[in-house]
């Protein structure tokens, strides 16, 4: 089938809320039609619409469509995902034990790296995600082999999403040594600088910081720093990083994943200190981990962005992971205990950058012609349904291309 | 299916793989279990021939594992297969109560039809027996009993069931002592209850009507305890009191008891001995955003503890599959339960304790002459079932195939 220019027939999409008594108890769909033309939305039409010209035409038979999702945290270097099952193991000494363990573990696994990517790739689009932000290892043992690996990756699923690549100095930018392998990822394929812990990892916080700042401006890349250091440790290396970022002029380009340290200190705290996250476009991307959670909802009413992301899937650093972006977003309302049909849906503006189809206020937002025909078709009645029931997938769209799933039957 | 037949092609956990001393893996080994009149009647291993001509099913190497107990769910407030619906914005548990008492003329399906869905939820995900709390309470009278006494019924052969007659809208609060009399007279084997305290406003003598009840049907307690800290451990000894009084243990149950969470390790300590002396089981929905019972620690001083999907797509929470190896999995995600042992050894908490090794890694399960109830997992042993909720292919209840299906030879 012709796949740069057709029609989606049949789309249902949402059109607002539906309102009782001043209470919003439900949403109000519609069916529509879509033409979509080299890879973006280029009409949309009412049911009753006639059509007039004979281009192909994929019946979604009334299946919502969504925003396609984006995973913003995974690691696609180190999973077990597609290989025997392994457990980890009991890390005595913290975060070191694991570096100790990828010494030896990330060798063994390069033969196998490329097809346990595109594996775990393939369950991501299964998912409904189409953007990728993957960190991947960049340390003086396995060097860029694993970078080389997932861009190869990558490469294998080019027209079915976009993967963009951390370079992650996972053992210590600085305690690593490795400012020059980190140059060289940059400058071969790798597009954010990464880093992780500038306190415990690096033990020079300043250093650390004013190292990974200096790898960005030279590269003109973003930065995404993995901080779990807790309590006012992590605040003060946030205020230092904060501190980088406005006087490089580096607003808006770069994220802290993790962040635990917010989910530590008091509320007004976090909240005071989103504000000065909002004002410098410092996003936030978390795995919304289920013991130890971020004030996820107070730092979006802040203005912070914030991302989810499923971190690891099945590696030697955890067990778990099922690599359902739309499950973590059900996670984070059900742990927030947003669970009225106008917060379920606004839930889901946190895996797809932002974009919901209703705001909320009812008003239509998504999808407007020239929006990219990147969307999910889901077995659910609307946004809101689809987070808390984590409906089916039913066909994945990446700029008009079907990458997972299949055309839904005739009714 | 036949009365006598092979289940072969079984794989069973056999111990643990140890490096320096360190678990580091699962030792498993694959075996034809004979079923006979619904237990487990013969464990052979998989390289002896069967000539005895007696009908053969394939498990296909898949992992058993004992299937599993559903402890606390909700068959009469889910509205699973019914339209969708968000839940309702409300200031307090009270206006939730409001809503719920006229709540039924309003439902898009049926309760023994969204009932039957959750069991047959259930059943996929593996588990062969269920709790459900039944609201009993003026408004419906033993309506919702009726109705999930008939859904349960059409699953009679294929799981067994607990009923706790709960009075969601408080004991004391509506009046419904009568009423939990009349429906544990009418089947239910529990009473329940909800919040002495914050609910019924009188801890002592919603407890003591509670106790009554049981003592005198001859039934057991199972009580929502939300209320939590000092007002919920106060709550708890005070039924822990009663419960030796009445002569109740090992017929008594606490759920959510969030309190147990609030406090000092050192003092749930005391906590749980005196949890364990009288014989009470902890039950837990592992929610998320709020402290629950300390798990681990219950379990090492003796206390059963075991885990249910509560509520799932209801008035209540807009959340939930009823997938009991999920929950199992989450217990295992929130406290940490990562390295192999531990993992594997979570499974105890969704099966009554019991588990394929035991925590030293010697065989415990399944032995010959054990029930036939159990679950054929897509999984090389219990440590990956749970982290990774693997595919329940089928499950087993007293040797029938229940959910999912296996290819049967000859």
């Amino acid at each position: 089938m012709q796949n740069d220019h057709f029609w989606f027939t049949h789309v249902r999409l949402e059109t607002g809320y539906r309102l009782e008594n001043g209470v919003v108890t439900g949403t109000e769909t519609g069916i529509f039609h879509m033409r979509v033309e080299q890879g973006n939305i280029a009409q949309i039409e009412p049911e009753t619409f006639v059509f007039e010209d004979s281009l192909p035409k994929r019946d979604m038979n009334g299946k919502l469509m969504l925003p396609s999702f984006r995973d913003m945290h995974i690691h696609l270097d180190k999973t077990y995902y597609g290989g025997p099952w392994k457990a980890p193991s009991i890390a005595t000494n913290g975060i070191f034990t694991r570096f100790e363990e990828e010494r030896e573990l990330l060798p063994k696994q390069l033969p196998v790296a490329r097809e346990r990517a595109g594996k775990l790739i393939e369950l991501l689009l299964q998912a409904g995600t189409t953007r990728i932000r993957s960190h991947c290892n960049i340390d003086p043992s396995i060097g860029l082999q694993n970078l080389e690996a997932t861009l190869q990756a990558a490469e294998d699923y080019k027209g079915k999403a976009g993967i963009e690549i951390v370079a992650f100095p996972q053992h210590g930018l600085l305690l690593s040594q490795s400012v020059s392998l980190m140059r060289e990822a940059l400058r071969n394929g790798a597009s954010l600088v990464g880093g992780v812990d500038p306190a415990t990892v690096d033990g020079d916080i300043e250093k650390s910081l004013q190292t990974t700042m200096e790898l960005a401006v030279e590269a003109d890349a973003d930065i995404d720093l993995h901080i779990h250091d807790g309590g006012h440790l992590g605040l003060f290396t946030f205020q230092r990083l904060a501190d980088l970022t406005e006087e490089a002029g580096w607003q808006g380009r770069v994220t802290i994943s993790h962040a635990l340290a917010l989910a530590d200190i008091p509320q007004e705290k976090a909240a005071a200190f989103a504000d000065r996250l909002a004002g410098l476009g410092i996003s936030i991307a978390s795995s919304v981990p289920l013991g130890r959670t971020i004030p996820i909802p107070l730092l979006h009413e802040r203005g912070v962005k914030v991302w989810l992301g499923d971190d690891s899937i099945t590696d030697h650093w955890s067990p778990f992971g099922k690599g359902d972006v739309l499950e973590k977003a059900g996670t984070l309302a059900e742990r927030f205990h947003l669970v009225d049909e106008v917060e379920l849906g606004q839930t889901l503006g946190f895996i797809t950058g932002g974009v919901t189809p209703l705001n909320r206020n009812g008003e239509r937002m998504w999808p407007r012609v020239g929006d990219e025909a990147s969307v999910v078709f889901v077995d659910a009645g609307c946004s809101a349904e689809a987070v808390a029931r984590r409906s089916e997938r039913v066909a994945v769209f990446f700029k008009g291309n079907l990458v997972a799933g299949a055309l839904p039957a005739a009714r | 299916m036949e009365h006598r037949y092979w289940l072969i092609n079984v794989r069973l956990e056999s111990g643990y793989e140890t490096k320096d001393g360190v678990v580091t893996g699962t030792k498993t080994e694959v075996r034809h279990l004979l079923m006979e009149e619904g237990n487990i009647a013969q464990i052979v291993p998989a390289d002896r021939p069967i000539e005895d001509g007696l009908p053969q099913i394939d498990a296909g190497y898949r992992l058993a594992l004992p299937s599993f107990i559903e402890k606390h769910c909700h068959l009469d407030k889910t509205l699973l297969g019914g339209r969708w619906r968000p839940v309702t914005p409300v200031k307090s548990i009270f206006g939730r109560l409001d809503e719920e008492k006229s709540f039924d003329a309003s439902r898009s399906i049926a309760i023994r039809d969204s009932a039957a869905n959750y069991l047959e939820a259930s059943l996929r995900s593996g588990a062969t027996h269920i709790r459900t709390h039944v609201d009993i309470f003026p408004e419906v009278g033993l309506s919702h009993l009726e109705e999930v006494q008939q859904a349960l019924h059409l699953y009679k052969d294929k799981l067994s069931h607990e009923i706790v007659a709960f009075p969601q809208q408080g004991l004391l609060r509506s009046n419904s002592e009568k009423l939990v009399r009349e429906a544990v007279r009418q089947g239910a084997g529990y009473v329940g209850g909800v919040d002495p305290a914050t609910v019924d406003g009188d801890v002592e003598r919603s407890l003591q009507t509670m106790v009554t009840i049981a003592a005198e049907e001859h039934a057991g307690i199972d009580l929502h305890l939300h209320d939590p800290d000092r007002l919920g451990i106060f709550t708890i000894k005070r039924l822990a009191e009663l419960t030796v009084e009445a002569g109740l243990q090992g017929k008594v149950a606490v759920s959510h008891a969030f309190s147990l969470g609030d406090i000092p390790a050192a003092q749930a300590a005391e906590m749980a001995d005196m949890l364990a002396d009288a014989g009470i089981t902890i039950i837990t929905s592992v929610p998320m955003g709020r402290k629950f019972p300390p798990v681990r620690l219950l379990h090492d001083h003796g206390v059963a503890v075991a885990v249910g999907c509560d509520n799932v797509f209801d008035i209540w929470s807009p959340f939930g599959n009823g997938d009991i190896l999920e929950r199992a999995g989450r217990l295992a995600e929130i406290s940490g339960f990562a390295n192999e042992r531990a993992l594997g050894q979570t499974l105890g908490y969704i099966t009554g304790g019991v588990t394929p090794l035991d925590e030293a890694g010697v065989q415990a399960w399944p032995k010959a002459g054990d029930e036939a109830n159990l679950v054929l997992v897509e999984a090389s042993c219990s440590a990956e079932a749970v982290a990774r909720r693997s595919k329940r292919a089928a499950t087993l209840y007293k040797g029938v195939v229940v959910a999912g299906a296996l290819d049967q030879e000859q």
